[in-house]
């Protein structure tokens, strides 16, 4: 501790530039990943609130909400107890005359059933008749208000917004709870469907029907139109720059370690034992980059404080805390791939002719 | 008594054609309360012969005995100990660490070797007899070529050790300083009975040798005659 300290009082400079790119490298990781993470649970965000286990559609559906319907002659197969809830999904183009319009999934929900009643609102009210939603904040940003009637595609009904839900977005569009009665109209299904899916919070709810097929929910998401495509993107993105990211640390802490060899050799020589060489070493990569990981993660906190509310970024703490875990250990590793010549300096390389 | 003793050392450098004899059969001993002189010219064989004597390298043929222990039968870390505890090495270049002061040089020894070395009293009447107790905050790039010399003479002696062995300690001083320095290492040598190696071209320190060697051509002959000529 002696030696790396002194060493970085003395050379203020050079530390604190290896610092400021320990420091941009944690940031870059940081953000790309909180954004990656962002944009991926934007796909899932409603469907996680729901805290459901399995869902049940049309086994023709390819596992698609939206190419999935349940009719009326099924619904006799079916019991549903209060762990079940139906819903009928509909793609939306939402508008108020004077405000953006807004691409959307309309989902139709029984208000007596789990979903409805679990909706935890930021304002407002539950639905509690015809042509009443509930929409995601999403909305608020733009505009909306409570009380605003809405209009879908090219109908004329309209609909009131009586509340506002936080994080309620599928497939990376903002989410409107509907009454499924208002589904069956966008839909223009003459009653003869009473939904798209069953969702349970139970893993193991099954239906009568042999045309109705309950998958689990990670079956499910993965399915979801671009979902899987779009993580592995995301996984393979992440990894690279990891990877890339903490091989630079690895050979600038090498480098470092290079330069201080002659240093090493004169204490060789007055007998200063290789261990203490071999510490002093190690433990200022780990000042370095310890260092260099709280102020990336500062200031990341900081843009997460000022980015705008419509870029979606989402901490994960196990998966940022293991990248810093990850950047400890690799600068730990950069400094002691040169370790065999810190325990062979020759003291007579440096004593010189 | 003998305090460092050399037997019958050949040190080769390369191979085949290019092989060089650096060292032809030397054979030497140094007594406690003696200072001796190697002198010699450049690429004489001088560092190669100290660096030996200390145990930073080994001879190709030969031993060296320090107390009567031989070292190649020492481990690495023995080495290491024996360099910490009894060796005081003055080196030709490169004896301090950059980014320490000239205090921190020797807090860095304390540290490791705890007990032992020159007390806080005994340390600052070395650095005023040595001139440099003015220095003590300074880092080494602050310091002048014989400045830096003279701290390098300190910190080897710090760890109070029983042999010093030093490569051109006063190739940076003038005459007035090597004055010094000649009288410091004789001092050493009589009051606290150290054995005290130099190696250089300096032949103003003569006069302050016990013995004084010659080394040529990697052979090394005791040669006192050197002293009355001098002297
Ligand atoms: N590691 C080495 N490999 C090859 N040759 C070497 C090596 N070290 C020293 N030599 C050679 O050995 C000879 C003696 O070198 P040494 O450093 O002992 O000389 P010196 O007397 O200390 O010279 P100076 O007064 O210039 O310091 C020189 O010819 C040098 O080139
Ligand atoms: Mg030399």
């Amino acid at each position: 501790m002696f030696l790396s300290l002194k060493e970085i009082k003395k050379e203020k400079l050079r530390y604190s530039l290896i610092v400021t790119m320990i420091v941009m490298i944690c940031y870059l990781i940081f953000i790309l990943t909180s954004l990656a993470m962002g944009l991926s649970s934007q796909n899932t965000d409603a469907i996680d609130s729901w805290n459901m286990k399995s869902i049940v559609l049309d086994k023709d559906s390819n596992t698609s909400l939206s190419q999935s319907l349940i009719s009326k002659k099924q619904e006799r197969k079916i019991k549903l107890s209060n762990k079940e809830a139906i819903i009928g999904q509909a793609s939306v183009i939402a508008k108020k005359t004077g405000l953006t319009k807004e691409s959307a999934q309309f989902l139709g929900i029984n208000k007596n059933q789990f979903i409805a009643k679990d909706l935890v609102l930021t304002s407002g009210h539950k639905l509690n008749g015809n042509h009443q939603v509930i929409i995601d904040e999403k909305f608020k940003n733009d505009g909306y208000k409570l009380d605003d009637k809405l209009k879908f595609n090219s109908s004329k009904t309209n609909y009131k917004i009586v509340g506002f839900v936080k994080n309620a977005k599928l497939n990376i569009s903002p989410v409107i709870y509907g009454n499924i009665s208002d589904w069956q109209q966008i839909k223009n299904l003459n009653g003869q469907f009473i939904g798209s899916g069953i969702v349970s919070k139970n893993s193991n709810y099954t239906t009568n029907d042999s045309q109705l097929k309950t998958y689990s929910k990670s079956d499910f998401v993965s399915k979801l139109p671009g979902y899987s495509a779009q993580n592995s993107t995301f996984i393979f993105m992440i990894g690279f720059l990891m990877i890339i990211s903490l091989i630079v640390i690895a050979v600038f802490l090498y480098i470092l370690t290079i330069q201080k060899l002659q240093n090493y050799a004169v204490l060789r020589a007055q007998g200063i034992p290789a261990r203490t060489l071999v510490n002093a070493t190690i433990s200022q990569s780990i000042i370095l980059v310890i260092s260099g990981l709280l102020i990336g993660t500062i200031l990341t906190a900081v843009t997460a404080l000022i980015i705008p509310n419509s870029v979606p970024m989402s901490f994960n703490i196990p998966i940022l805390s293991s990248v810093g875990t990850g950047l400890v250990l690799t600068g730990i590793i950069g400094a002691l791939i040169p370790i065999k010549l810190i325990l062979n300096v020759d003291p007579v390389s440096v004593i010189g002719g | 008594m003998t305090t460092l003793q050399l037997n019958n050392i050949n040190k080769f450098f390369g191979t085949g054609t290019s092989r060089v004899h650096v060292l032809n059969n030397i054979n030497f001993s140094a007594q406690k309360g003696e200072v001796n002189l190697v002198i010699g010219p450049s690429g004489s064989g001088k560092s190669t012969f100290l660096t030996i004597a200390g145990g930073l390298q080994t001879p190709s043929t030969g031993s060296v005995e320090l107390d009567g222990n031989k070292l190649s039968s020492l481990s690495k870390k023995q080495r290491d100990a024996l360099r910490l505890n009894k060796i005081g090495f003055i080196l030709q270049a490169y004896n301090l660490i950059p980014y320490l002061t000239v205090t921190e040089q020797f807090k860095l020894v304390k540290k490791i070797k705890k007990e032992n070395n020159l007390d806080d009293q005994e340390l600052e009447n070395l650095m005023k007899q040595l001139g440099i107790s003015e220095l003590t905050n300074k880092y080494p790039n602050e310091l002048s070529g014989g400045q830096s010399q003279r701290v390098a003479i300190a910190r080897a002696l710090y760890t109070k050790p029983d042999i010093i062995l030093a490569d051109e300690p006063t190739a940076a001083l003038d005459s007035k300083r090597v004055i010094e320095v000649g009288k410091l290492f004789q001092a050493l040598a009589k009051e606290q009975n150290i054995a005290v190696i130099v190696v250089t071209h300096d032949l103003r320190l003569i006069d302050y040798a016990d013995n004084v060697y010659e080394i040529m051509d990697g052979q090394m002959r005791l040669n006192n005659d050197l002293k009355k000529k001098v002297g």
